[in-house]
């Protein structure tokens, strides 16, 4: 019996190692939030589905690549489901395109009044202090960064779309970005 | 690694990179590692804002959904259902061998895994590195290619500023040739008009005849020679000639500098020279001799100076 205090790193080496038990219970811990980030990303209920189940039975194979001395699980985790949302969307040829019409303002993550506060707890600190490094980034940088980050789509389709330069675009993206992770360095 | 490496790193950890743009970023990876670490860092960045995800439950059955595709497509985790398959206390033996065969199923997956992880590494690296080395095999042709011929510039520049150089030298060897011949010439110039030693004389006469006579002689002490100048000249009688002779104190006769021809309007302009050595500070005399001149004075001097 896997003991309830195992942390997801910890879970995420149990199951490169063949770990049946472990990967479920890692299933139960990160599917919730990689299902909303799915559900963001493509738009359709029935992708995002499809997406999970593929992004787990990934997960599954490329377990034992896990590095925990490198990177959080979840993180790890994410960058797999991210990669392959974007590859589906890009088969399916959205990524030049905007799906909804009101797309930037559904782009938001949630803010802290619109998380309950089951979600936040779920979050823990790294959410914490996830969400006040990107508060402290300018709003033109964190907007973009978050609406980059939540569709998937490419630079010029995202200038286009918002009516904003392409190099201004790039050069918030970067600093955004940079900024971001100096504010959360040492705890990735 | 410069601003627009870093501009792709980020994009690229949020996904917004074009094909292309995502090769040119692999690209340059390959050679910086600054750059690798860079956006494995900002991708990690990128994904850790997703614990700002609103969570959402899957579909209960996503689970089992999860396991028929794991079967189906072959991977080794067909076993991880089994415990839920095979649950409930009258299977329980049937649970335990199974539980045996998953772990030895496992154990033989876990190897098959570990094959197949390295095949795909393998994979990735034999499908990686060609390109690679393709881009870095034209990269260096082109660096070839350019040192190439920016060698070539260089040695026909090289060629031609020796060329340049080699004729700057001559000139300058015939400057400094011709220089040194003026200065020598220019010395002696100098030295010459220092020896130079000019004499103006006006020779006189006490005879009646020769009263309203001329006689200029400009005498070169230096040379030894000089130019006598004659007008309102007498004419001498038939087979007489005018004779200058140079009075030289130091020797005993004066010696002949030739005979003198007068014209019809007695004038007369000749250059002469002493028959004999004589010194820089002499006088002349012009005396009326048999004609053609006589080797030492006979007739009556006419004219004597200074």
């Amino acid at each position: 019996m896997l003991q309830p205090e195992l942390s997801e790193e910890d879970l995420l080496q149990r199951t490169g190692r063949g770990d049946a038990r472990a990967f479920e219970q890692l299933y139960d811990r990160i599917a919730p939030r990689l299902f909303g980030l799915l559900r963001q990303m493509l738009s359709d209920e029935r992708e995002a589905e499809d997406m999970l189940q593929d992004g787990f039975v990934q997960l599954w194979s490329r377990a034992s690549d896990f590095d925990p001395s490198r990177s959080k699980a979840f993180t790890w985790a994410v960058m797999i489901f991210r990669h392959k949302a974007i590859d589906r969307m890009r088969a399916l040829g959205r990524r030049n395109r905007l799906v909804e019409s009101a797309a930037l303002e559904h782009a938001t993550l949630a803010s802290p009044a619109q998380a309950g506060a089951d979600d936040e707890a779920e979050a823990g600190e790294r959410g914490t202090l996830v969400r006040e490094a990107l508060n402290d980034l300018p709003k033109e940088q964190r907007q973009l960064i978050e609406f980059a980050f939540l569709k998937g789509l490419t630079h010029h389709v995202i200038a286009d779309s918002l009516g904003i330069p392409l190099g201004t675009v790039k050069t918030n993206i970067r600093r955004g970005l940079l900024r971001l992770r100096d504010l959360l360095k040492g705890g990735i | 690694m410069d601003e627009r490496h870093e501009e792709l790193a980020a994009l690229n950890a949020l996904g917004m990179l074009e094909s292309d743009e995502k090769r040119v970023l692999n690209g340059a990876s390959v050679a910086d590692k600054e750059l690798r670490d860079l956006s494995t860092e900002l991708e990690l960045t990128a994904a850790e804002l997703a614990r700002l995800i609103a969570p959402v439950e899957p579909p209960a059955d996503m689970k089992r959904r999860i396991r028929a595709k794991m079967r189906s497509s072959g991977v080794k985790g067909a076993g991880l259902s089994r415990g839920f398959v095979l649950g409930g206390i009258g299977w329980a033996l049937a649970a335990a061998l199974a539980v045996a065969s998953v772990w030895l199923w496992q154990d033989r997956e876990k190897l098959v895994q570990q094959v197949a992880a390295v095949s795909r590494a393998m994979a990735t690296v034999a499908s990686t590195i060609p390109a690679n080395a393709t881009t870095e095999k034209k990269e260096t042709r082109n660096i070839e290619e350019e040192l190439k011929s920016l060698r070539s510039d260089f040695e026909t520049k090289k060629a031609a500023l020796s060329t340049e150089i080699e004729a700057l030298r001559k000139r300058e060897t015939d400057a400094n040739a011709r220089i040194a011949q003026l200065v020598a010439e220019a010395e002696a110039l100098k030295q010459q008009e220092a020896r130079s030693q000019l004499q103006i004389a006006t020779l006189q006469s006490k005879v009646w005849e020769y009263r309203r006579s001329e006689m200029i002689v400009v005498w070169d002490g230096y040379k030894r020679q000089g130019v006598l100048m004659l007008d309102k000249m007498p004419r001498v009688d038939a087979g007489k000639d005018y004779q200058l002779w140079v009075v030289d104190p130091n020797k005993p006769d004066p010696v002949s500098a030739g005979v003198v021809t007068v014209d019809d309007k007695g004038v007369a302009k000749t250059a002469f020279k002493p028959v004999d050595a004589v010194g820089e500070t002499v006088k002349f005399a012009l005396s009326v001799e048999k004609k053609g001149g006589v080797p030492k004075n006979e007739g009556p001097i006419v004219l004597v100076g200074p």
